[in-house]
């Protein structure tokens, strides 16, 4: 084992205690936010293990452990509860978005001008690509800044986040390109919605959020908003995929845990063999995409040509394999997967949401063949 | 080249037998056609209803329950009633309005591409009656019934719920074979004027808003199999209690409560079932246990396959409207060939569940639970028969044990162990098949819509939540396909046995 495998490890061992710890006992009530309190306590807890600074370089303000090394964090706190692993992940795509604008300095002024988590954190909409989308928010320049107008839905944090990075189209640029702007969400010109119910993820609530002439921020250059994008996904579909994956694991835990108790016909139903295939087949897609993933990480951490192409193709493969095993997940538990008196059903809602991230599933796949093909991405503007 | 009718017969008589891999084709001939204006009569009515009541109240019935979980969706109910839904198909002989058992499956699907849990709420009500109704214990059955037609009279509702799941057998209750193996712990103990009743029932839909609950309960643990007692238990009575309601991620209109049995005592008045009348019947008490259970499920698991059918549709009407009004990568997304070709399969699989659940309620109308209503001479005599008469001659001919016996007889004794495999079978394909193409359809539909799938206020991830329930109730998937294979391919296999592991 060499040393940065033995220091991976011991990052898995301690998220998975933090997550057993912090996460596990409190899942049903963390789940049920809007409805109940949100879970500011580990939130904190998180922010104060640097969990939130463990992506960025040192100039930016972090601790610079790399996307492998975030990959693992996430991956195990996913097993137990994949929203504060969606915070994490949320705010992570702001923090990469900005390193690509090359707005170092920025993120370093906000992680040492405020000292509190949701002063620090930056509300991002990591459930799209805006180059999916035609409608964004528009950018006017006056009087040597820009103002922000229009509205941003489900943007990740919005509702609690100090910050957000948005993506806008400039009223009378030169280019159809989108840009990005960091906004103060704290600023009278910005209105935010009650938070949204949404399928799963519900410790990691989003707002819609409307933008009246608010002040921003233009991050980077005018018109680089997919380039950032394009750069900040390529990173971030490795952490996209450990977190699916991590649910996974924990999906089959639990599975596991429960068939060696649950008894049917006479006998544990882990005895049955068509349960044991229904286990099984849990199991072998877990294992295809631990080694995916971790083939995934290598080729990133030693940037392998291609690694880019690989980390998307993990992410899109994991995040539909999850959605799978999850709902194996609940099916293994029979009537009792069905509530939230255990942890399967919020795992196949949460492996369904996550498979949203970074924009639409199929685009995602498509994307996949036309950079191999060494074609653009289909996105709005160029097809 | 001309077969002979002896030579078309043989071949058609080879596994797999010609009359068992298709249903409609043997039953076309023998529908009557009022059934299928029928049909379309409380298909536009499930439609009317879902445009007045079910769709201005889904979204915020689920998300109230979301935050009280306690919450009861009593207007709803009431409404259900006031429009006469809980009484539509109970047969006219009844006191019904008669409408043929398998137009339930259309409506059921229209209500569910709405709201699978109010398409629910009224399924299991039906699902209590179709249990009452396989006792065939006319007494009870009237005086069960006569409660839910005054309940639509005082707009009082009154439903019945089946109460069969317990904490430590789900599966095990739901096959003889692995009843006697399992831990089955609703205890019947006979005594003077009834039955004592102790144990608990979980997972029971309808529970808390149900008037009546059709009870299963055995009168020797070591055996249940043999000693099954079915009663009708009201709520309210001395010794009944409901336990907690539980907190499940879908079908939140629709509850899932526990009863609780402790020194219950039910007459016997309200006893539909014993072992002594099971002893009497041809096949004796074993059989005749799975002979019930094949029964009420071989109906009840159509009407789910449907509901699999009807959110697999809701999933597709929502992702085709999205597609019609966003624009994705600069054009509408209807107009790119991928989601074509997505929108197009889900299209497909509602189509293919629509089919699974018409075969299956075809072999039930051959073979089954609906074999005499659908004879066409009774369906006539039953359909344009004056109440009147009804109440007076057909009350007075079935309120007595000469009644109970001659049901039991043409129900019970008539059917024999292929009309039992054929429907049983038929229904867990209907079943795992509608479930599926249920979840495939808001799984799909999620991918597509990507983040406005996931919002509430956009229905689809509602339709996920709820769709994911029918993989599990009415028999799990997994003990589908055992069953099918129980049913529709281990008779020709001498050598296979079930649960033998």
């Amino acid at each position: 084992m060499t040393p940065d495998e033995k220091e991976l490890l011991l990052l898995e061992k301690t998220a998975l205690e933090f997550a057993r710890k912090e996460l596990a006992p409190h899942r049903r009530e963390n789940d049920a936010h809007p409805f109940g309190p949100f879970f500011s306590p580990v939130l904190d807890k998180a922010f104060q293990l640097d969990f939130f600074h463990a992506l960025p370089p040192e100039e930016a303000g972090g601790l610079d452990q790399g996307i492998c090394a975030f990959s693992v964090l996430l991956e195990s706190l996913c097993r137990e509860d994949a929203s504060l692993g969606a915070i994490l992940f949320s705010n992570a795509c702001a923090q990469e978005i900005m390193l690509a604008a090359k707005q170092a300095g920025e993120l370093k002024q906000i992680a040492e001008k405020f000292c509190g988590v949701t002063d620090c954190l930056i509300a991002f909409p990591a459930f799209n690509n805006p180059s999916e989308i035609d409608h964004i928010a528009q950018a006017t320049y006056k009087n040597d800044g820009y103002l922000i107008s229009g509205a941003v839905d489900f943007l990740t944090m919005g509702g609690m986040a100090r910050h957000g990075l948005i993506p806008a189209r400039l009223t009378h640029g030169k280019t159809d390109d989108f840009s990005w702007f960091l906004v103060d969400l704290t600023d009278s010109r910005v209105t935010k919605s009650e938070m949204i119910l949404s399928l799963g993820l519900r410790g990691c609530p989003a707002a819609d959020v409307v933008f009246d002439h608010a002040p921003a921020r233009l991050m980077g250059d005018v018109g680089n908003g997919a380039a950032c994008f394009k750069m900040m996904s390529e990173k971030m579909n490795l952490a996209a995929a450990a977190m699916s994956c991590g649910v996974m694991k924990g999906s089959f835990d639990e599975a596991l845990g429960y068939s060696k108790n649950r008894m049917q016909g006479g006998k544990k139903i882990i005895d049955w063999t068509e349960f044991q295939m229904l286990l099984a087949n849990m199991a072998l897609q877990i294992e295809m995409a631990s080694l995916a993933l971790k083939s995934a990480r290598q080729k990133a951490c030693e940037k392998t040509r291609g690694w880019q192409n690989s980390g998307l193709a993990v992410a899109a493969v994991i995040q539909k394999e999850a959605c799978d095993v999850t709902s194996a997940g609940i099916q293994a538990l029979g009537g009792v997967g069905y509530m939230k008196d255990f942890g399967q059903e919020k795992r196949f809602r949460d492996a369904q949401q996550l498979q949203a991230l970074l924009g639409l599933a199929p685009l995602k796949r498509i994307n996949y063949l036309r950079r191999k093909m060494g074609q653009r991405d289909l996105s709005y503007g160029k097809d | 080249m001309a077969l002979s009718k002896s030579e078309q017969t043989a071949w058609l008589g080879q596994e797999p037998k010609f009359d068992d891999i298709i249903q409609s084709v043997t039953a076309a001939s023998k529908m009557p056609k009022g059934l299928i204006r029928e049909t379309q009569e409380v298909a536009a009515l499930a439609r009317k209803f879902n445009h007045e009541v079910v769709k201005p109240m889904r979204l915020e019935l689920d998300r109230k329950v979301q935050e009280n979980p306690d919450y009861l969706p009593h207007e709803l109910v009431k409404k259900a009633n006031e429009w006469g839904l809980f009484t539509l198909w109970i047969p006219k002989a009844f006191g019904g309005k008669g409408y043929n058992m398998p137009s339930f499956s259309f409506f059921a699907e229209e209500i569910s591409s709405c709201c699978t849990a109010v398409a629910n709420l009224i399924g299991v009500h039906y699902l209590g009656v179709a249990t009452l109704m396989a006792t065939w214990n006319a007494p009870v059955i009237f005086r069960v019934l006569n409660d839910v037609l005054d309940g639509e009279k005082t707009g009082r509702p009154c439903l019945i719920s089946l109460a069969l799941t317990e904490p430590a057998a789900g599966t095990d209750i739901e096959d003889v074979d692995l009843m006697d193996k399992g831990t089955i712990s609703c205890h019947a103990q006979r005594v003077d004027g009834g039955y004592n009743v102790n144990g608990e029932k979980v997972f029971i839909s309808n529970g808390h808003l149900s008037t009546w609950h059709m009870l299963f309960s055995f009168a020797h643990l070591e055996k249940p199999s043999e000693n099954l007692v079915m009663l009708a238990v009201k709520t309210g009575m001395k010794g009944f209690s409901f336990g907690r309601m539980e907190r499940k991620m879908g079908q939140k209109s629709c509850p899932a409560s526990e009863l609780v049995f402790r020194d219950c005592h039910v007459p016997d008045e309200l006893v539909c079932l014993c072992p002594e009348d099971a002893e009497k019947l041809e096949k004796g008490p074993r059989k005749t246990a799975m002979q019930l259970i094949d029964y009420i499920f071989s109906a009840s698991r159509a009407a789910v396959c449907a509901f699999g059918a009807g959110v697999a549709r809701g999933a597709y009407q929502e992702a085709l409207e999205f597609a019609s009004r966003t624009n994705v990568c600069g054009k509408p997304l209807i107009n790119h060939e991928w989601a074509q070709s997505m929108l197009a399969q889900m299209y497909g699989n509602v189509a293919v569940a629509r089919l699974a659940y018409v075969e299956s309620n075809h072999a039930n109308s051959l073979r089954g639970m609906y074999k005499w209503l659908q004879f066409k001479p009774f369906f006539y005599f039953l359909k344009w028969m004056p109440q009147k008469l009804s109440r007076t001659f057909i009350h007075y001919l079935l309120n007595r044990p000469l009644g109970t016996w001659m049901l039991r007889k043409a129900h019970c004794d008539f059917q024999t162990q292929d009309d039992i495999d054929q429907t049983s079978g038929w229904a867990s394909l209907a079943k795992f098949t509608g479930a599926d193409m249920g979840v495939k359809n808001a799984q799909m539909a999620l991918e597509l819509m990507g983040q406005a799938g996931l919002r509430h206020d956009h229905v689809v991830e509602k339709h996920l939540r709820d769709a994911r329930l029918i993989q599990i109730y009415e028999g799990t998937n997994q003990l589908n396909r055992l069953n099918l294979f129980k049913c529709l391919i281990a008779p020709s296999l001498p050598p296979a046995k079930m649960f033998d592991e």
